[in-house]
């Protein structure tokens, strides 16, 4: 997947102490809200760009044509929404689209990692705290993998063998300051090692090498790792979730933290406004996701890929992505590719 | 034999009316998505993916893909005619293409890329029948050293593109690097000659390069020579293949088939790379390397074959592995997963129904396209009729409504432009213009794969000697470099011989 998993990793992680507290708040949004109607006085009229910042077919941009089919089809939304690709500066063609339409009602951004990385990776000024807020509404894991033939079976064995000799293992994974380089990087610094990490032109290239017998492991999504489970090519170590996954084919694999090792990290979409958005559209979207949210055609669709939905609303989401942005910052700097002067 | 039998199931499958329906729509809005600049197949099969949301996985994957084979033959459309490619694949058949239609032979350039895109289709689909699980482990054989070499295989042969000096064919390539440079460095992730530029963070696109050098320069030239008859005057039935027209072709066609898969079938290299591969070395094959730039139908046979065959190819890592060749098999995937399909390893077991019909449904949109293209060829064709004052408007609008579709900013249009420019001075100069834009596409992944490769191996430069392919590839750069010099020196004896002779036998006594 040379673009869906380029952008798979490009997304933003997800810790997940909030997670209760977001189930708790989208089932009961979405218990209210059922019967009102949302096309009230506070509704935008016309049609609503989604700006993506993906070429088509990249992973945030496949989630947002289908959150925007079933809003339109379930007549969440009645306005067309139109998912437009405006692609070009690690989004920031796409982000400075947005930023320049102060308080239109009528423009969406898709937030991806990138929103927060690129800025941090090129010096730029940030974003995130920029954009109005909506919500954060997708969420994803990460496993690591080794080859099948390879004589690592867990955590502890890999950090061992990295610790031998500096640099000697070595990680395929995706651009420069990707998701893939920032887990690397966090096992690093959990097992106290260093490695070798070979960026590819994105996820596919990178499976490709791996597959290929290029290098010692690397970092997949559930929905790319169970494939090759299955085919006999590769051995999942760990799973960088705070906790189990609860899914049949998930249960079995431990997470790093009980191995020991305090890698947790993960995936994370959503929606922001233009600067200035008032709060009635605020409330629209709001309303609006926790609709879609509830949806099972939603939810099911996600399940299949192993992706989930919980959301994070609009009053919530402000402190969310500040931390967010934070925990890039830091392991960025880490990772000695941060441009950005350290947040005050 | 059991792959027999599974083919037949898939074109049981295949034959449904409903999949029939939709191979027709796909390979029909493929022709028109690749025969427009700018939205290559990919983005034609993205823009595409949320109308296959409530079909049947089958039915949503034949259609798909048959955006991504039609674009192949479409993209030679707009190449042929008005030397704009339609999509990346086919920049090499504008070269040749071009020229051919402008000594009125565009019906034949139109007709043999018909037909060898029909025979490279159907001959990799049928290797993807019987060869697919030897085939993608092979294709696992290449990584980081290979792409190398393979690369620095394709700049050195950019010597031998240009028309004239091959000193001036390589300050085109050089120039083509020069530009692949600016961006993000594609190890450490740091800006470079971007100047503080966004538009400039992800580096110059290939089609702006294209589109501008190619199509821009052209109608630049074209306005300084003031006379109104630029008219093809040809009549349709002098628009089809001769005889002697198809024996040059037939070898073309065959060799650019079998690169185009070969190249396809690697992860990090596409119908792109396969196009322009495959036109080097049917200029080395040909017997005739002199036509080539001035409209050498062999040329565009290769090309268009070549690309056709590595789309098809891009199927086989897709379909056993899970890994995509190329962009739109990448867009194949996403269109999978969203169906609720994994791909992997497991696919060609678990979803056996599916992939034959896939299969099966690539062999009649072959053959749906063949009988598109072929009678309509002289017809396109016949648009060169209309006075190039007139013409040129129409290729003009055509090439920046393209270089705006790539991103939907004027960036790209405003550097469409100051391509135009810079092809414009090379015509002048008279530096071919081909060498720049295959450094261009070559560039990226000759740098970033020669990166990858000293850090796997830890620094060493044994890694491209170490591993067998790698081995065999850097034997033939070496080849390819040497080997012009030593016919230069063979020459130059022999003549130095016969100078000898001649003198003996004129001496007197």
């Amino acid at each position: 997947m040379i673009q869906t998993n380029t952008e798979m990793r490009s997304s933003v992680p997800l810790h997940l102490r909030l997670k209760h507290t977001a189930i708790a708040f989208a089932l009961g949004a979405a218990c209210l809200a059922a019967p009102t109607a949302l096309q009230a006085q506070g509704a935008p009229t016309g049609p609503i760009e989604i700006t993506t910042g993906t070429s088509p077919g990249g992973t945030p941009d496949v989630l947002m044509r289908r959150a925007a089919k079933i809003l339109n089809e379930q007549k969440i939304i009645t306005n067309p929404l139109v998912v437009q690709n405006r692609t070009g500066g690690s989004w920031m063609v796409a982000a400075n689209f947005v930023m320049g339409k102060q308080g239109d009602r009528n423009v969406v951004l898709c937030i991806a990692q990138p929103i927060l990385t690129t800025p941090i990776t090129q010096g730029l000024p940030t974003l995130y705290d920029k954009l109005t807020p909506i919500s954060m509404f997708i969420q994803g894991d990460l496993v690591l993998v080794v080859p099948e033939s390879s004589p690592i079976k867990d955590m502890k064995q890999l950090v061992e063998l990295a610790a031998k000799r500096e640099r000697s293992v070595k990680v395929a994974g995706a651009q420069s300051g990707s998701t893939d380089h920032m887990v690397s990087g966090l096992v690093e610094k959990a097992g106290n090692v260093k490695l070798n990490y070979v960026p590819f032109d994105g996820g596919g290239a990178a499976q490709a090498a791996f597959l290929g017998g290029n290098v010692d492991f690397m970092t997949l999504t559930p929905g790319e790792a169970l494939p090759l489970v299955k085919g006999g090519k590769a051995r999942i170590i760990a799973i960088l979730a705070s906790e189990r996954r609860t899914a049949p084919e998930l249960k079995d694999i431990p997470t790093a933290k009980e191995q020991g090792y305090d890698v947790v990290w993960g995936q994370a979409w959503g929606l922001a406004g233009p600067p200035g958005l008032d709060a009635e559209t605020v409330k629209f979207w709001d309303e609006a996701i926790a609709k879609l949210v509830a949806n099972p055609e939603w939810q099911a669709s996600l399940k299949e890929n192993f992706l989930r939905s919980q959301m994070i609303p609009a009053a919530e989401v402000k402190p969310y992505m500040q931390k967010l942005h934070d925990e890039h910052l830091a392991l960025l700097r880490d990772l000695g590719l941060a441009k950005q002067p350290a947040v005050q | 034999m059991d792959a027999l039998a599974s083919l037949a199931n898939g074109f049981a499958i295949a034959m449904t009316p409903t999949n029939l329906l939709f191979v027709l729509i796909g390979v029909t809005l493929g022709q028109l998505i690749g025969a427009l600049p700018g939205i290559g197949p990919s983005a034609g099969m993205a823009l595409l993916l949320p109308v296959t949301f409530g079909l049947d996985p089958v039915t949503a994957l034949v259609m798909l893909s048959g955006i991504m084979y039609g674009g192949m033959y479409g993209g030679t459309l707009t190449s042929v005619l008005v030397n704009v490619p339609g999509e990346a694949a086919s920049v090499m058949t504008a070269i040749d293409g071009n020229q051919l239609a402008k000594q009125g032979r565009a019906g034949q350039a139109l007709a043999v890329a018909a037909i060898g895109s029909f025979l490279a289709g159907i001959g990799s689909v049928t290797a993807l029948v019987f060869l697919t699980p030897a085939l993608s482990s092979f294709a696992l054989n290449f990584s980081a050293p290979e792409y190398f070499l393979l690369a620095l295989l394709g700049i050195t042969a950019t010597a031998s593109l240009g028309t004239g000096s091959a000193l001036k064919a390589m300050i085109g390539a050089t120039l083509g690097l020069m530009i692949a440079l600016i961006g993000t460095d594609p190890i450490q992730g740091t800006s470079r000659l971007t100047f503080g530029s966004l538009d400039l963070l992800e580096g110059i696109d290939f089609l702006p390069v294209a589109i501008g050098v190619f199509g821009i320069a052209e109608i630049l030239v074209s306005m300084e020579q003031t006379q109104s008859g630029q008219v093809v005057r040809t009549r349709l039935k002098d628009m089809w293949l001769t005889g002697k027209d198809w024996a040059e072709c037939r070898m073309a066609i065959v060799r650019g088939g079998f690169i185009g898969l070969l190249i396809g079938l690697m992860p990090g290299a596409g119908p792109t790379v396969a196009a322009l591969l495959a036109y080097v070395v049917e200029k080395k094959a040909s017997r005739h390397p002199e036509k080539f730039g001035h409209g050498a139908l062999d040329g565009v046979a290769a090309s268009e074959s070549a690309n056709n065959s590595a789309a098809h190819g891009a199927m086989i890592p897709m379909l056993a592995l899970g890994i995509p060749g190329s962009a739109s098999t990448a867009v194949l995937l996403a269109a999978l997963v969203l169906l609720g399909i994994r791909p992997g390893p497991m696919l060609l077991t678990e979803q056996a129904d599916l992939v034959w019909g896939l299969i099966a449904s690539m062999f009649i949109g072959n053959v749906i396209l063949l009988i598109m293209n072929l009678p309509l060829a002289p017809l396109f064709a016949s648009v060169l009729r209309i006075p190039y004052s007139y013409l040129v408007a129409g290729i003009l609008i055509v090439s920046l409504v393209g270089a705006y579709a790539i991103s939907l900013s004027l960036f790209n249009v405003g550097l469409t432009l100051v391509f135009g420019m810079v092809g414009y001075l090379m015509i002048r100069a008279d530096i071919p213009r081909a060498p720049l834009v295959l450094a261009v596409v070559l560039a990226p992944m000759m740098e970033s794969a020669l990166r990858q490769s000293l850090m796997l191996s830890e620094g060493s430069g044994v890694i491209f000697v170490q591993r067998p392919l790698s081995a065999v590839l850097a034997l033939l750069v070496i080849g390819s470099l040497c080997l012009p010099l030593l016919s230069f020196l063979l020459a130059r004896r022999a003549a130095r011989r016969a100078g000898v002779a001649e003198a003996l036998s004129h001496s007197p006594d």
